[in-house]
């Protein structure tokens, strides 16, 4: 096992290389800089545009800036963001808590909703509550986290006035008191249902299913034929068999946490890294915009390596060597 | 039992949201409840009272550069607005004023400023002079990577104390605290208006090398200003909280608090009318719906803003404009382009009812606006546009319904608008190809991603022989910057020996000196000899729009923007 995820780390390495190469490539084909926007005739002399273009090594050929850019990287020196004038690690570091918690609010309650809904519909299959909750799940499933956004600031924002439509704490609170973290809580609770709609309707389904499939093998008939109770059938033997592909997915999960969600953080204007990185994207920030993209690859593999370890452990025949 | 704890665990989950919820409508009620009483009371007395909070919205998120000396965006201005002060200030005529400074000069060039006594920085500091010195040569430092030394440069001796020449701007004197004597390197009309007025409190910033300022706390997160309200705290990306400034030196306000937040324009309006936003700038398209609110008076005040369809005309050489594109140097050709479009229905069905045609590269609001009967107005004429067309021998030879150009080839007008997410900015764009085409001539239009739009005109993209274009002109009235044949910034490239000599005598001291009749007259001249020439056209001006809470008084606005929060107050 320990062997495997070693062998599996430094596979990563070449892979991660290659990924530098090509997010360098792709944010340097960006037509434009980060000083392309800067148009003030008032203020802005032309002069100062073509210094600040030589300062930032914007007129260095490409490999020689895509190796100062490599180097620094695998130092941990990320660079300065160009929007905010101060280091990417600042800015990022600003951003990641509110990703972080978002993140895993919507984690949280797409497991939990997933997890009684999918073993509800799974044990009783073909009923109304089961049609009821595949429908809502067709809907979760079909409507874009966009849409969804925008009805749910609506309705519990604008209409009922539950939830506050945007930021990610209430102003004019202290720092870390039970106040304050309600109300954190409080307004990370919208957009982390909208976030986890698409995915708690399809692990509900998933599961579902697996336990239909499941409910029909030779073991349960055993099982029943042995007397024991529908009950523990179904939430020791089958439950077991049939949680497996969803535990895997949380490896997959880990990346959604961090790269946080690009629409859902617009919409709510919630300050966290998908937001980020759409206004690096737009203002040609490359050293915040390389650093994020670094980051959700490096966290891809990551979460590729703990989906396959989470295999071996829940299920003992495809352990891996 | 495990059913039991699955349905303990779900009633856990309904507790704690309805828990959350009951939290935040409390809350809210609360708050509602209290602002129907105010209208109450308020309607009684309409003396401005102390107290409340003031909920401002920006829509997009500051970059957290709060200093005057180092931000770049319009939004970080609009936080700034609150908590620091110019020297100086713009009357409604973009006419500079004594505020906390005042001047005099002889000449124009030697200034001798006198600041008021007891003006408070926020950490109790008495503001000096040596703060604004201080200032200056920041801004005029050899490690200042921000964009405003510009504005320093032409005090004597700036340049060589940037270029580490010298160790001292010799052209700023300090008299005392108070007292300061700035020269410039030579007299200019416009030497006042371009300088930087903005002082840097320099006990805060001691110790801090100029090149770390930018990122530094006393910037970004823990500003300290003169301005009517204190920063608080700074969440950063998110929101700014301040509270009153009991010693602002032109009067302590009213309001108690002023909470800035980030919301996305998108839901402007639902917070608008639940009264969760007190004020907010907001794109016109909206106006319509803000306007029907009956708690929120949308606000149209004069704007300083032009939008233009140019011709490319010439290119770029590195340091000057040379006239070399040959397509478009036809004047009646361009004639016949304007008066193909109908700028009243235009701007009446994509600017909202905030924006007008305008006849001339100036704002009507600016004070050296040409008046209208003074120039040629080019009323909507399509036949007139064909006749010049004719004229000029764009016929149509091969009878496809769109003219050629004199030589028989093929004539297509390149146009190019910039695209952001608006979705009227491609209607509008096609609405003006569509004039173009109902008078015979074939146009393409191309859609440019607005981060680049700027840089490819710059480099003379080929679809961008026809483009469109804006600008937002300053308090300083000088178009050199934009239309002179020297400036970068001047797009169709439009080189006129006659437009230069105007534009050098206009800010030229032994010309105008300071007799400002005789300066408009100059820029009139220039204005009708712009629109004779029609380098570009001049489209549309567009008012601002500011949405305020009725429960919000006394704020007023004018072409040079808000008037001081101080005196702004909250019905309670």
């Amino acid at each position: 096992m320990l062997k495997y995820a070693f062998r599996r780390l430094l596979g990563m390495i070449p892979m991660l290389l290659l990924t530098s190469i090509v997010v360098f490539t792709l944010a340097k084909l960006m037509p434009g800089d980060s000083l392309t926007g800067e148009i003030d005739p008032r203020n802005t002399n032309p002069k100062y545009i073509q210094e600040m273009r030589d300062k930032l090594g914007y007129n260095d050929p490409m490999p020689k800036q895509y190796f100062r850019w490599i180097s620094n990287f695998s130092e941990g020196e990320f660079g300065k963001s160009t929007r905010f004038k101060i280091p990417v690690s600042e800015v990022i570091g600003e951003r990641l808590p509110n990703t972080l918690l978002l993140g895993f609010a919507s984690i949280l309650i797409t497991y939990m909703l997933a997890f009684f809904m999918g073993l509800y519909s799974g044990r009783k299959p073909y009923t109304l509550g089961d049609n009821l909750i595949g429908g809502l799940n067709y809907i979760g499933l079909s409507v874009p986290a966009f849409i969804a956004g925008v009805f749910a600031i609506f309705l519990f924002s604008f209409k009922l006035d539950w939830f506050p439509s945007n930021g990610s704490v209430a102003i004019g609170l202290t720092d870390g008191t039970f106040e304050w973290w309600m109300s954190r809580l409080h307004h990370v609770f919208l957009p982390a249902v909208v976030l986890g709609l698409l995915a708690t309707a399809s692990y509900t389904q998933f599961l579902r299913n697996d336990i239909i499939e499941n409910s029909r093998k030779d073991y349960v008939r055993t099982a029943r034929a042995k007397g024991t109770p529908e009950k523990k059938i179904y939430n020791v033997h089958i439950l077991r068999n049939s949680i497996i592909p969803l535990i895997t997915f949380l490896g997959f999960d880990i990346v959604a946490i961090i790269s946080g969600a690009i629409i859902t953080e617009t919409i709510f204007t919630y300050p966290g890294l998908g937001q980020l990185f759409l206004q690096s994207v737009s203002t040609r920030d490359y050293p915040v915009l390389m650093t994020l993209t670094m980051m959700f690859s490096f966290l891809t593999l990551v979460g590729n390596l703990i989906a396959d370890i989470l295999y071996g452990v829940v299920d003992p025949r495809i352990r891996l060597d | 039992m495990k059913k039991k704890s699955i349905v303990m665990l779900a009633a856990l989950m309904l507790v704690l949201s309805a828990f959350l919820a009951a939290c935040s409508s409390g809350e809210k009620a609360g708050t509602k409840e209290k602002e129907k009483e105010g209208t109450k009371s308020g309607e009684t007395a309409e003396k401005p009272q102390d107290g409340g909070t003031l909920t401002y919205s920006l829509d997009s998120a500051p970059e957290g550069k709060y200093n005057f000396a180092f931000y770049g965006t319009a939004v970080d201005a609009e936080v700034m607005e609150f908590f620091d002060e110019n020297l100086i200030k713009f009357d409604d005529k973009l006419q500079a004023q004594p505020h906390i400074a005042s001047w005099k000069t002889t000449d124009n060039k030697v200034y001798d400023f006198e600041i008021k006594k007891g003006v408070k920085w926020h950490n109790g500091d008495e503001l000096s002079v040596k703060d604004w010195e201080f200032a200056l040569k920041v801004v005029a430092d050899k490690d200042y990577e921000g964009p405003r030394f510009e504005n320093v440069v032409n005090i004597d001796g700036a340049q060589a104390y940037h270029d580490g020449k010298a160790k001292e701007i010799t052209g700023i004197k300090v008299v005392d605290d108070y007292n300061i004597q700035i020269t410039f390197d030579k007299a200019r009309v416009n030497n006042l208006e371009n300088l930087w007025t903005y002082p840097m409190n320099r006990t805060e910033f001691k110790g801090i090398a100029v090149k770390d300022m930018m990122s530094s706390a006393q910037v970004r997160t823990k500003p300290v200003g003169l301005g009517p309200f204190k920063v608080v705290k700074v969440v950063p990306g998110e929101s700014v909280e301040m509270e009153r400034f009991d010693d602002y030196f032109d009067g302590k306000p009213h309001i108690e608090k002023v909470n800035l937040k980030v919301i996305d324009p998108s839901l402007t309006v639902g917070e608008l009318k639940n009264d969760t936003l007190d004020m907010t700038s907001f794109h016109p398209s909206i106006i319509d719906q803000v306007s029907a609110l009956p708690n929120v008076n949308a606000v149209k005040y004069p704007g300083v803003s032009y939008y233009y369809v140019g011709f490319k005309l010439g290119n770029w050489d590195g340091k000057k404009n040379v006239a070399d594109e040959p397509k478009y140097q036809d004047l009646k050709l361009r004639e016949a382009m304007y008066y193909a479009i109908n700028r009243e229905e235009w701007v009446k069905a994509f600017f909202f009812g905030v924006g007008k045609p305008v006849n001339r590269p100036i704002p009507t609001n600016h004070w050296i606006a040409a008046d209208n009967k003074d120039l040629e107005q080019f009323n909507y004429d399509p036949e007139k546009a064909k006749q010049l067309l004719d004229e000029a021998g764009y016929k149509d030879v091969d009878g496809d319904g769109f003219r050629e150009d004199p030589k028989g080839k093929k004539f297509v007008v390149n146009f190019s608008h910039y695209a952001t997410s608006n979705p009227t900015f491609e209607t509008r764009a096609k609405a003006l190809t569509q004039y173009w085409e109902a008078v015979g001539l074939k146009s393409k239009l191309t859609m440019t991603d607005a981060n680049l739009y700027y840089d490819m005109l710059e480099k003379s993209d080929k679809s961008m022989e026809v483009f469109f274009g804006g600008w937002s002109t300053g308090s300083d009235p000088d178009p050199t910057p934009l239309w002179s044949s020297k400036a970068l910034w001047n797009y169709p490239r439009w080189v006129n020996a006659d437009s230069d000599k105007l534009l050098d005598q206009a800010i030229d001291m032994s010309v105008v000196g300071t007799d400002l009749d005789k300066r408009k007259d100059l820029y009139v001249q220039w204005q009708k000899l712009f629109m004779k020439e029609l380098p570009a056209l001049p489209i549309a001006e567009l008012e601002e729009t500011m949405a305020v809470n009725k429960r919000v008084q006394g704020v007023t606005f004018d072409v040079s923007g808000k008037n001081r929060p101080n005196v702004w107050w909250i019905k309670q």
